[in-house]
C-alpha cells in the first residue's frame, strides 16, 4: 500500500485555486483530503467546498439560556432567599426582572459565542502546524493528501493552472 | 405655443468613479498594505515618546496622586456635597460610556447595515469603546472614596445576610456596564484575531512572541474563518440591543427619581442619542489623528470616510436637537413650579452660559457647517468640530447632573456645586485615555487589514448606460 503525502499549493488569486479545489476532486482527492488556508474569509460558495458546520450557534444559544437562568436567580432568586419586606412592595418585581434577565441572557449570549469560537477552533493552539507565512501576505493555499505516486501528475495538473509553489507540507512553529 | 426642447451642443461626459478617491476601489496587494499597517505601528518618532512621557506625567499627577490625596483625606477635598453628591465623578462616567457607544456603532451597527465605508476604522472605533469604559469605571472608583470596599457591590451575603437589591437601578447600571465592558473587549478580540496572525507573520524577537501568543495559533482555515465569522454575525446583531440597554439605563439612574429635570420618560433615548452624539464626534477627532500622524494611514483613512463621519456627525446631531426639544417642551409646558426654576436655572443662573455652550457646540456648529461637503472632506475642520461637539456634550452631562441638582424641592439645601479635586482627576483620566489609546496605536494593527482587503474584492466597477459606477457584491 503507498504511503500518503500531503502537500501545500499556493496561489495568488481566488479563480485558479477554485479550478485547482476541482481539479484534485477529479485526480481523487476527496474534500475531506483538502484544506484551504486565506488570509481573508472566503465562503464554501466562493470556494465550492462543502459546508462547513460550526457550533458556534448553538453554544450561543446554550449561553443565553444560562444566562437567563441566573439573572432569575439573580432577580427573583436571591429576593425568596433573603426576603426583606419594604413598604408592600412585592418581593419580586417585573420591570427590574426584565433588566437583570435581559443583561444576563446577553452576557451568556455573547460569553458563550467567544468561548464558542474558542472551543471549535481548538484555540489557543501553538503546537507547530502547516503554514507559511505568504497566506497572510493574501495568498491563497490548497492543504491537500495524496497517494505518493500521484504526487507528479497532481503537480503538473497543479502548475497548469499556475500554482506560483507546491512544497511538502511540513509543521512549523507558527 | 409649444415649447421644444433644445438638443444639447454636446453630449454629457462620461461619468467614472474616481478609482483613487475610493479605498475599495484602490487596492493594493495584500503584502504590500499589511508592511504599510506594520510600518505604521512600528515607526516611533522622538516626538512619539516626548507625548507619551507628558501624558504618562499628566497621569501620575493627576490621577494617580490626586486619587491617592482623595483616598487619604476622604471625599471632603472633593466639591461634592449636599445636595450635588455626584458632581464631576458621575458627568465624567456618563460621559465617557456615552463614548464608548461609537465603538459599537461603527463596527456593529453599520457591519449589520453593510455599510462599506466603515471598514477602515472599525478598530479604531472599537478600542474606543473598551478604553472609554474604563474610564468610566475608573470615574466610579473615584466617586467610591473608600475604593477598597467596592466589593461591597458584588453579590455576595454580607455580615447581616442581606444581599445586595438589584431593584435599584444603580445595581442594574453595575451589570449592564460589566456585559457591556466584557462584550465590547471580546468584541474588539474576534476580528483581531486575523491581524495579529499577520503581525506574527512579519515579527522578530519580543513582538514576535507577543503575537504569537495572542493570535492563539490562528492560520485561516476554512474551519476558523466560519467559525470567527459566525461569532463576528452574532456579536454585531446582540451586541447593539446591549448598546441600547447600557446607556438607557444610566438614564434611569436619573429618570427613576422624582426630582425636577430628572423625571422623565425619554431620557432612555435622549441618552443613548447623547451618546452617539459625543462619541461618533469622537471617532471623527480619532481617525483624523490616526490619518495625520501615523505612517502610511492616508492610504487608508481618505477623505471619503471623513465625509462620511460628517454626514453621520449631523444626522445625529438632528436627532440629539429633536430630544432636547422634546424633552424640555414638556417640563417647560408642565407647570411644575421647581422644575420652572430649574429651567430658568439653567438658562439664567450662573451656569447659563454652559447650558448656550451646549446649543451652540451641539446644535448651531453641526448645522451650520457639516452640511457642507468641503467642511466634511476638511481633516481639521472635522477634528474641531469633533472637539467642540464634544465639549458641548460634557457640558450637556455637567447641566444635568450637579446643576440639576442644585434646584430641588428643598429650597433650603440649594448650593452651587464648585469641583476641586475632580477637575486634576478629570484631566488624569483624560490623559490615561489617549495614554493607553497612544500605546495600543504601536502595538495593535488599528486598521483591520484583512477586513479592507475583503472590501477590495467584493467592489468593482459596472457600467450603467453612460455611466460607471460604483457596486459592491455580495462575499458575506
Amino acid at each position: 500500500m503507498s504511503e500518503t503525502k500531503t502537500f501545500l499549493a499556493l496561489f495568488a488569486d481566488i479563480d485558479p485555486a477554485v479550478e485547482a479545489i476541482d481539479s484534485l476532486r477529479e485526480h481523487g482527492v476527496s474534500d475531506d483530503q483538502m484544506n484551504v488556508i486565506s488570509g481573508i474569509p472566503l465562503t464554501d460558495r466562493i470556494l465550492g467546498r462543502p459546508r462547513v458546520w460550526s457550533n458556534v450557534p448553538r453554544l450561543a444559544l446554550g449561553g443565553a439560556l444560562a444566562g437567563l437562568l441566573l439573572g432569575t436567580f439573580l432577580a427573583a432568586g436571591i429576593t425568596n432567599l433573603y426576603p426583606l419586606k419594604i413598604g408592600g412592595q412585592g418581593l419580586v418585581n417585573g420591570a427590574p426582572t426584565v433588566v437583570l434577565i435581559f443583561e444576563m441572557t446577553m452576557l451568556g449570549l455573547l460569553a458563550s459565542t467567544f468561548i464558542g469560537v474558542f472551543l471549535d477552533s481548538t484555540f489557543p493552539s501553538y503546537k507547530p502546524k502547516e503554514y507559511i507565512p505568504e497566506i497572510s501576505d493574501g495568498k491563497i493555499a490548497i492543504l491537500y493528501s495524496i497517494p505518493e505516486e500521484k504526487e507528479s501528475e497532481v503537480g503538473d495538473m497543479l502548475n497548469s493552472l499556475g500554482v506560483q509553489s507546491i512544497t511538502s507540507a511540513e509543521k512549523h512553529q507558527l | 405655443m409649444v415649447a421644444t426642447a433644445e438638443p444639447l451642443e454636446q453630449a454629457h461626459p462620461i461619468e467614472t468613479e474616481d478609482p483613487h478617491e475610493h479605498l475599495m476601489l484602490d487596492p493594493r496587494p495584500r503584502g504590500e498594505m499589511n508592511s504599510m499597517v506594520m510600518d505604521g505601528m512600528q515607526t516611533t518618532s522622538w516626538k512619539f515618546w516626548v507625548v507619551a512621557g507628558f501624558l504618562g506625567l499628566i497621569v501620575l499627577t493627576c490621577l494617580l496622586i490626586s486619587w491617592g490625596y482623595l483616598i487619604a483625606e476622604g471625599l471632603g477635598v472633593a466639591g461634592v456635597n449636599r445636595p450635588s453628591y455626584w458632581g464631576i465623578f458621575l458627568v465624567n462616567t456618563v460621559y465617557w460610556i456615552g463614548i464608548s457607544h461609537a465603538g459599537t456603532f461603527v463596527s456593529a451597527l453599520l457591519r449589520v447595515m453593510k455599510a462599506e465605508f466603515r471598514r477602515p476604522f472599525t478598530r479604531a472605533a472599537e478600542l474606543m469603546t473598551t478604553f472609554g469604559l474604563i474610564q468610566a469605571g475608573i470615574s466610579i472608583f473615584l466617586h467610591m472614596g473608600r475604593v477598597w470596599l467596592a466589593y461591597w457591590l458584588f453579590p455576595y451575603p454580607n455580615v447581616r445576610t442581606l444581599w445586595p437589591n438589584f431593584h435599584s437601578p444603580l445595581g442594574w447600571d453595575f451589570l449592564a456596564i460589566n456585559t457591556y465592558l466584557m462584550a465590547s473587549t471580546m468584541y474588539l478580540f474576534l476580528p483581531l484575531i486575523p491581524d495579529l496572525a499577520m503581525a506574527r507573520d512579519r515579527s522578530k524577537g519580543w513582538r514576535k512572541l507577543f503575537y504569537r501568543i495572542l493570535s492563539l495559533g490562528f492560520r485561516g482555515t476554512e474551519g476558523e474563518w466560519t467559525h470567527l465569522r459566525t461569532a463576528m454575525t452574532i456579536f454585531a446583531w446582540a451586541i447593539i440591543p446591549v448598546m441600547f440597554s447600557v446607556h438607557t439605563i444610566v438614564a434611569w439612574d436619573f429618570a427613576a427619581a422624582t426630582r425636577p429635570g430628572w423625571a422623565s420618560t425619554i431620557f432612555g433615548p435622549y441618552f443613548v442619542i447623547g451618546a452617539l452624539q459625543s462619541g461618533i464626534a469622537a471617532v471623527g477627532m480619532v481617525v483624523v489623528l490616526v490619518r495625520a500622524r501615523m505612517k502610511n494611514m492616508k492610504y487608508f483613512i481618505r477623505p471619503e470616510h471623513l465625509d462620511a463621519l460628517g454626514k453621520l456627525m449631523l444626522v445625529v446631531s438632528m436627532i440629539w436637537a429633536y430630544f432636547f426639544f422634546n424633552d424640555y417642551m414638556v417640563q417647560w409646558y408642565g407647570g411644575d413650579k421647581f422644575t420652572q426654576m430649574l429651567l430658568e436655572f439653567h438658562e439664567k443662573g450662573p451656569m447659563g452660559w454652559m447650558w448656550f455652550g451646549m446649543l451652540i457646540c451641539n446644535v448651531a456648529i453641526p448645522f451650520l457647517t457639516l452640511w457642507n461637503k468641503k467642511i466634511r472632506r476638511n481633516p481639521a475642520m472635522l477634528f474641531t468640530i469633533g472637539l467642540l461637539i464634544n465639549v458641548g456634550m460634557w457640558f450637556e452631562r455637567y447641566i444635568i447632573i450637579p446643576v440639576s441638582l442644585t434646584i430641588n424641592r428643598m429650597p433650603f439645601t440649594w448650593k452651587l456645586y464648585f469641583p476641586r479635586v475632580e477637575i486634576l482627576l478629570s484631566i488624569g483620566t483624560l490623559a490615561f485615555f489617549v495614554l493607553i489609546y497612544l500605546i495600543a496605536s504601536r502595538l495593535i494593527p488599528l486598521v483591520p487589514v484583512w477586513e479592507v482587503q475583503e472590501g477590495q474584492v467584493a467592489h468593482g466597477l459596472r457600467k450603467v448606460g453612460k455611466a460607471e459606477v460604483k457596486t459592491v457584491s455580495e462575499i458575506e
